[in-house]
């Protein structure tokens, strides 16, 4: 039973990373019917950024930014990588959005791998160490361990999702969103700029995407040009798991994997892992497409 | 009586094909026109070019004084005309309400507005009002025009410019439509009709157009339109 928990807590907090990708995924891709393969490197670029910051205000690496500075450095970094989110879009994308869907979805892999690269050439391809390091104690719950640490990523991750649920449900923006996923051209028609919503829906995508980066490098210690890949690929499969377009999806979709994979390592071992995730993709592409909510939820976001 | 719509010669094209050829017409404050003729001859076009979905190749389109040409769909909503597009377009996950705040995204920072913007539906529909927080796509055909109708009231039209309003509808339904729209010509706003029953049309507005192959072939008072040989042959039956 405590290995079963222990597995259970470690598999929360890769399911939230997980979740928070895929939140970006599915909101692209439900209101551009695209699937941006550079969304994972957005991940990438806010454990950067976040390294770039926290190292620059902490000097050689101390935890003397204090609590409150770390907070600063959080959504500071968010905020950037949101911001490239949407030059992003506004580069690459927005001209290709009348162009067949292959011309952008080539185009994604290109933004991905231009992200990928450009970090490398400004931070090297060695992996970097994380400058702060999170405190080794916490909880033991029957016989199982959970450290601060966990409990305050999944609980950051968790409020990243209902301000995100919020947002979508309660603004005339998240409104908007879900209004152009249905059908673009009546949203012109009520005075929507819809360019400037898509522009939103890549800030806040990559602004999630930031926040899972650098909790993840905090939580990992090591962080490195290429994070984005496989992660991003990752995302991918718990927005399909989910029911792509979905939000509540998503989020099911993010922890289901990240379960299955903490239980799928321990249990098989660690080799096993990335088969369990593509394994699970390729059964639900093949069995049940529109994932576990897409048949159910008409509504696409 | 105050000229608000001029459309000069304009050219609208779909790829290479010439939907809308040198069509001019103009539309006068306080009035409902109305724009007839058969199926893929222009009428939907003409919509879609005065609100931005479609840039003409060329002529003129003047609002108020102003040129509409190569503004973006957005600002010409914003300026005061709205679109109900043809088949309702409404948002169907989305609930009624929501879709009326929608309607309203123009002024989304005048709660008041959009607050005494959705009682006003709700007066004017009260069928709407017991289903407020229903999604719109569970409501019937004629519901939902109506809520088409009220999302586009939302935005403070001065010009409304209504694609079908009533299709595919039963003909209790098709009547308590015109009722309506002949309600909210009485209450200021100037109005731009497509239907394909003329009869319904005519008997609503002040003035007809006829449009044959993106061309404006007649236009003359709704009066006289209702005499008039071709109209009667092709659109209100011998």
């Amino acid at each position: 039973m405590d290995v079963f928990l222990q597995i259970f807590f470690d598999g929360l907090v890769i399911g939230a990373f997980y979740s928070l990708i895929a939140l970006g995924y599915t909101m692209v891709y439900g209101i551009i019917k695209l699937l941006n393969f550079a969304h994972g490197d957005f991940y990438m670029l806010g454990a950067f950024i976040g390294y770039a910051l926290l190292s620059f205000f902490t000097g050689d690496g101390g935890l003397n930014a204090g609590l409150l500075g770390i907070g600063a450095v959080f959504i500071v970094t968010m905020i950037i990588v949101g911001l490239a989110g949407m030059g992003v879009e506004r580069i690459a994308y927005r001209p290709l959005l009348t162009a067949p869907r292959l011309s952008i979805l080539i185009t994604a892999i290109g933004v991905s791998l231009s992200l990928e690269y450009a970090s490398m050439i400004g931070w090297g391809a060695s992996y970097k160490v994380y400058p702060i390091k999170l405190p080794k104690n916490g909880l033991e719950i029957i016989g199982a361990q959970i450290s601060f640490a966990q409990i305050g990523l999944i609980v950051l991750s968790a409020l990243l999702m209902i301000g995100l649920r919020l947002f979508i449900e309660k603004t005339i923006y998240g409104k908007a969103m879900r209004a152009i996923a249905l059908d673009q051209a009546a949203c012109s028609l009520m005075g929507i700029n819809v360019y400037r919503i898509i522009s939103l829906t890549f800030f806040i995508g990559a602004f999630l995407a930031a926040g899972a980066g650098i909790m993840s490098g905090v939580y990992y210690g090591t962080i490195n040009f290429m994070m984005g890949f496989i992660i991003g690929l990752k995302a991918f499969t718990a927005a399909v798991l989910g029911g792509i377009g979905n939000i509540t999806g998503a989020m099911i979709g993010g922890l289901v994997l990240g379960l299955v994979e903490s239980y799928g390592t321990y249990y098989l071992g660690g080799s096993w892992k990335d088969v369990l995730a593509f394994g699970i993709l390729i059964l639900f592409l093949v069995f049940k497409p529109t994932g576990i909510l897409g048949a159910k939820e008409m509504e696409r976001m | 009586m105050k000229s608000l719509l001029k459309l000069t010669n304009v050219n609208s094209y779909y790829g290479k094909i010439r939907a809308l050829n040198n069509l001019s017409l103009e539309i006068n404050e306080g009035e409902i026109v109305a724009l007839l003729g058969s199926n893929g001859a222009g009428k939907s076009t003409t919509l879609k070019t005065i609100s931005g979905l479609i840039k003409p190749k060329s002529g003129e389109i003047e609002w108020n004084g102003q040129s509409l040409v190569g503004v973006p769909p957005h600002k010409i909503v914003e300026s005061g005309i709205i679109h109900v597009p043809e088949g309702r377009r409404i948002f169907g996950g989305l609930t009624i309400t929501e879709n009326l705040e929608l309607g309203a995204f123009t002024f989304r920072k005048n709660k008041k507005w959009v607050k005494e913007g959705i009682e006003r539906s709700f007066d004017l529909f009260p069928r709407l009002k017991e289903r407020a927080k229903q999604p719109a796509g569970t409501l019937s055909g004629g519901e939902q025009q109506m809520l088409a109708i009220s999302r586009g009231l939302m935005g403070d039209p001065k010009l409304l410019m209504l694609d079908e309003p009533s299709m595919g509808l039963a003909p209790i339904i098709v009547q308590e439509i015109m009722r309506i729209i002949k309600e909210i010509n009485k209450q200021g706003t100037t109005i731009l009709l497509i239907e394909q029953n003329a009869k319904a049309a005519l008997r609503l507005a002040n003035r007809g157009y006829l449009i044959e192959i993106g061309n404006i072939i007649l236009h003359d008072t709704a009066d006289v339109l209702r005499e008039d040989d071709k109209i009667i042959k092709a659109y209100l039956g011998a």
